[in-house]
């Protein structure tokens, strides 16, 4: 995406030698693209418009689809639900991940084998790694048996928390899936920005007298600030859009306590036989992401470093 | 980056406009008339026939299937089938894509009243009327929940209703008396007091979702009324008092917390392990326990003093789709299917299900006396006894329920809150969603 | 610019000392027991059977492999699998002919309209899957491929992000190589085909590798246009264990076992691959 920014003057130049070998070329992708997208978007919207039901379209609805969300407090559960999801995930991923990608850059040994385990949850199915956390996460399974053997070391007692059955934990059960099967993904492009770095930058920080703190904050964390941005709207969009995880761990519960918005659209779908509220809680999702979006594009120029590229 | 911005800006304006222009066409209007396929013709008919379960049940399905298609030489019946959690999203799909060739012909569905408004399903009303299939072999209160607006959309091939299984071994060893029908809630807790061992065992695993067994028992309801309600009645003395009995019952340890019941696995396997002397499910669970050799025996719910009993009349059904192009041939299967010589038999004796129809229910096919459960009869009472109130027999049920009630009421049971704090609140919202849909109608 | 990188660890002026070398050490290792973890588990409980599982008896003396015996007897795992690989490989190598393709023209050809049509295409990334999900599978259906390879295949060809990435890595390669190609009569197919592909072999091994784990374990689209067991992918098999009523934690372990072999395998076998092509590909902001 922020490459963009270097393609100001080529934009509108053309070659009218290339004109149709351009339009050939990009053919096959673009068929698809505007049947799978373009159309089903369009098709999409007018669903949210209408009275829409298991047979398809039955009237017009105008704005009531929409109204009604407004109106329905589980909607507003599964906001702040997926709220919740979008302010835990990403900072610690990022976090975690750049942490776990500076370890990794360091000349060590083994570093070969920990990014091979590291990376290992990105590429697990997800039904079957929210299944095995199900069973990590019971009231009698291991985590909660590493707890008690933590406090008993201690000598202390500590009430075991009913991670998938209390509206208190369970959004954090499904925080802890989504760190552990992404996290990786992010160490490595975190992995792949560090390396990029030119070693000439920490000698001029060294020579100066900078620390390995100072060498941190002031060359690492502005030099990967473009990956830290792209990571983190790519991340956000993500846990806009989280489904399987709560999905197949906790089904949204206890009483909706987990329910993400996408799940919720789900439901309303395919539960519910509610096509034209599910459209328009994807199309108010769309807009809540869009918005997001557009407020971080404006807030990058405070925080991310672009190396002039000419 | 602002290009994009802007670009994506004037997209979405562009896409608004496009969408508001392009009108989806209406949707054809459904096929004239259906039945021309002759019952007797050369060439033989295919049906497609769709169901859930797991691959063990399929298998049963396959079964009647089989033993269909041996008796009629010139139907031939196509399977399909998903597991649970996939099914009705697949139906739902094909049902919305409206193509009359993948859309089964005949279907096990529920609940059958939601699908019904969405004019999906075929009113078997003609085709019993016609054939002069009886109606009367079902369980009280059954059919009603295969209905809408007065007309019978499906016909239910069992009915869930619950029986309490108890470990024999347990009982003993705790030198109590089994269960019988004379057991009330207080022959209950006391028992249950003495069987619950604190760390180690429960006395009772039930879905927290079965609640409205004991509010029924005590004579209350969800809403006033479960076909066209106007209010929520969960916390009318009466109903309330039933779910406060359950959730004391896992307050002072004696039955297993919901979740943590999912979380063991669910009621069979804490019951076959020994965590729990006693669960509250409907037949099915009998062909598991049998096959592990456990020592039980069911006997009916208790009930409070002055209470009724108030198993649930409710079972999935077997529907046509009102879009088939061979009523004729789906109708044979269907009122095959819900035989007592048919379908019904073979399903009833595979020991998964307890059947919709009393013959059948009273037949070899499930009396089976070699077998444990001894005290069958138990089921046979409940049955006589079932009563509409656990499902609301009205479209907007299931979003009502699974969104509104049902997660509330998993507060309760994760001893969370009480149900006097939480009933009124709940009844709040109920109310508001049974306005905002317009009931009662 | 793309040849001279190197994955060697790489940039910190000096080695951590010793004390600094065996915190590390620790703090790696208590990662990778965290990381493994759920792996152990899934594998442990996918080898002790039901009843075992059941009274917490782990010993190994209840290893067996009758979970996978009977995973095999219940469902055709073998027909998914083989569903799975024929998805996975068809749709990997559609999508990154076709995306390259496109990509070659976003970057390196000149034509009216480019930029505009591929911001369109950037624009489209931030859409939620739930908002095409319905229309796409009434577009499938329209089209006769429901319940079908193509239904599975077929939209899984296009891919914006397959295509973003490869014209980011193309855009770094110099144009000096195709305007001399062009000097020779070398039409744009050619080269695309011999200098552009051979040149960014690493991205598209990483590229493919991508794709093929999100295809593989891609679970709503295959269960939205399938419907027989003959069409099921691994995951959609795997979840058909989940019951109505029970859990079988030993099958579910055992077939997550075998659906994530595979793409494991895959992964242990071309990691090198992965690391290199996302550091190439410029998606580290470059």
């Amino acid at each position: 995406m922020t490459s963009q920014l270097s393609t100001k003057r080529a934009w509108w130049r053309w070659r009218p030698d290339q004109q149709w070998e351009g339009y050939l070329f990009i053919l096959p992708s673009f068929i698809g693209f505007f049947v799978f997208v373009i159309l089903a978007v369009i098709f999409s919207l007018g669903i949210s418009f209408s009275d829409w039901g298991l047979t398809g379209f039955k009237a017009w609805a105008g704005v009531e689809n929409y109204q009604a969300l407004f109106r329905d407090p589980v909607f507003w559960r599964a906001l702040h639900n997926t709220g919740f999801y979008l302010i835990t995930i990403v900072p610690s991923q990022l976090v975690l991940g750049l942490a776990m990608a500076l370890a990794l850059n360091q000349s060590l040994r083994g570093v070969g084998f920990y990014r091979l385990i590291y990376f290992m949850p990105v590429v697990t199915t997800i039904v079957a790694g929210a299944i095995v956390f199900r069973l990590l996460f019971s009231t009698h399974g291991p985590v909660n048996g590493l707890i008690e053997g933590v406090a008993g070391m201690f000598g202390a007692s500590v009430q075991m928390p009913n991670w998938l059955g209390s509206t208190r934990h369970s959004k954090w059960a499904v925080v802890f899936l989504t760190l552990w099967k992404n996290t990786g993904f992010t160490m490595v492009i975190y992995l792949a920005a560090l390396q990029g770095v030119a070693p000439e930058l920490y000698d001029a920080a060294h020579t100066d007298g900078a620390n390995a703190w100072q060498r941190f904050r002031h060359v690492t964390l502005p030099m990967v600030s473009p990956t830290t941005f792209f990571l983190f709207i790519f991340q956000a969009i993500g846990a806009f859009q989280l489904f399987t995880e709560p999905f197949v761990m906790t089904q949204g519960g206890p009483a909706n306590s987990s329910l993400s918005v996408v799940q919720y659209i789900y439901l309303a779908a395919f539960r519910d036989i509610r096509m034209d509220k599910a459209a328009a809680m994807a199309w108010f999702l769309f807009l809540f992401i869009f918005i997001f979006t557009l407020i971080q594009n404006r807030m990058q120029r405070h925080w991310v470093y672009y190396e002039t590229s000419d | 980056m602002k290009r994009i911005l802007i670009l994506l800006t004037v997209t979405l304006a562009l896409m608004l406009v496009v969408a508001a222009c392009a009108v989806p066409p209406a949707p054809k209007e459904a096929a004239p008339e259906a039945s021309e396929a002759p019952a007797a013709s050369q060439e033989p008919i295919t049906l497609s026939w769709a169901f859930w379960g797991s691959p063990e049940e399929a298998k049963t399905h396959q079964k009647v299937a089989d033993a269909f298609m041996a008796g009629h030489p010139n139907i031939k019946i196509e399977t399909m089938v998903a597991p649970w959690s996939d099914y009705f999203t697949k139906i739902q799909t094909l049902w919305a894509g409206g193509d009359s060739s993948l859309i089964p012909d005949v279907l096990f569905l529920w609940p059958t009243p939601r699908y019904a408004a969405e004019g999906v399903l075929e009113n078997l009303d003609p085709w019993i009327k016609k054939s002069g299939y009886d109606l009367s072999d079902y369980w009280p209160a059954l059919l009603e929940s295969a209905m809408y607006k007065g007309s019978v959309y499906g016909l239910p091939r069992d009915i869930g209703l619950e029986v309490l299984y108890y470990n024999k071994d347990i009982f003993d060893a705790a030198g109590l008396s089994y269960p019988d029908d004379t057991w009330t809630w207080d022959e209950l807790l006391a028992a249950a007091e003495k069987l619950s061992i604190p760390g180690e065992r429960y006395a009772l695993g039930m879905e927290g979702g079965k609640y409205q067994l004991w509010v029924g028992q005590n004579h209350g309801s969800i809403l006033d009324d479960m076909r066209n309600p106007s209010k929520c009645t969960l916390d009318d003395p009466a109903a309330m008092e039933g779910v406060k009995f359950f959730a004391d019952m896992m307050d002072k340890g004696y039955a297993m917390r919901d979740a943590d019941l999912s979380q063991a696995g669910g009621d069979a396997a804490v019951f076959q392990s020994g965590q729990v002397a006693m669960i509250i499910q409907n037949a099915s669970r009998v062909s598991a326990f049998n096959a592990a050799n456990m020592n039980y025996d069911v006997a009916v719910v208790p009930i409070p003093k002055g209470g009724q009993r108030s198993a649930s009349a409710g079972g999935a059904a077997w529907v046509m789709s009102s879009g088939s192009d061979a009523k004729e041939a789906a109708w044979t299967f269907l009122s095959w299917l819900q035989d007592t010589d048919g379908g019904q038999k073979i399903y009833t004796a595979s020991g998964e299900i307890f059947p919709a129809l009393q013959s059948t229910a009273r037949s070899d096919a499930f009396l089976k006396a070699d077998q444990p459960p001894a005290n069958r009869q138990a089921f046979l009472t409940e049955g006589e006894n079932a009563k509409v109130g656990r499902f609301g027999y009205f479209p907007e049920w299931g979003e009502l329920n699974g969104s509104i009630i049902g997660p509330a009421m998993q507060r309760i049971w994760a001893g969370e809150v009480s149900p006097e704090e939480l009933l009124p609140a709940l009844c709040e919202q109920v109310d508001a969603f049974l306005a905002e849909n317009g009931y009662p109608k | 610019m793309a040849g001279n990188v190197s994955v060697s660890a790489g940039n910190a002026l000096t080695g951590p000392d010793k004390v600094g070398r065996a915190l590390l050490h620790t703090a790696l290792i208590a990662g990778t027991v965290l990381m493994v973890a759920p792996f152990v588990v899934m594998l442990v409980v996918s080898l002790i059977p039901q009843e075992a599982f059941l009274s917490r008896n782990f010993s190994p003396a209840q290893y067996s492999l009758t979970n996978f015996v009977e995973t095999f007897r219940v469902v055709p795992f073998g027909r998914y699998y083989f569903n799975s690989a024929v998805v996975s490989i068809s749709v990997t190598v559609g999508q990154i002919l076709i995306s390259s393709l496109a990509a070659f023209a976003f970057s390196r050809l000149r034509f009216r309209g480019r930029d505009v049509l591929f911001l369109l295409y950037l624009a489209t990334l931030m859409i939620p899957f739930p908002v095409t999900l319905i229309p796409n599978f009434l577009i499938i259906r329209e089209l006769g491929w429901y319940d079908s390879y193509p239904a599975l295949i077929v939209p899984g060809f296009f891919s914006v992000f397959s295509t973003f990435l490869l014209r980011q890595y193309y855009r770094g390669l110099p144009m000096e190589l195709d305007e001399a190609a062009r000097m020779d009569g070398a039409s744009s197919l050619r080269i695309w085909w011999q200098i552009v592909v051979p040149l960014s072999g690493p991205v598209l091994a990483a590229l493919s590798i991508f794709v093929f784990q999100a295809v593989w374990n891609d679970f709503l689209w295959p269960l939205v246009v399938t419907s027989s067991a003959e069409m099921r992918t691994i995951p959609v098999g795997l979840n058909s264990f989940v019951g109505q009523y029970s859990t079988a934690w030993g099958l579910l372990m055992a077939g997550s076992v075998i659906a994530l072999l595979p793409v494991l395998l895959i992964y242990l076998l071309a990691q090198r691959w992965f690391v290199e092509g996302i550091t190439l590909s410029g998606m580290g902001g470059r």
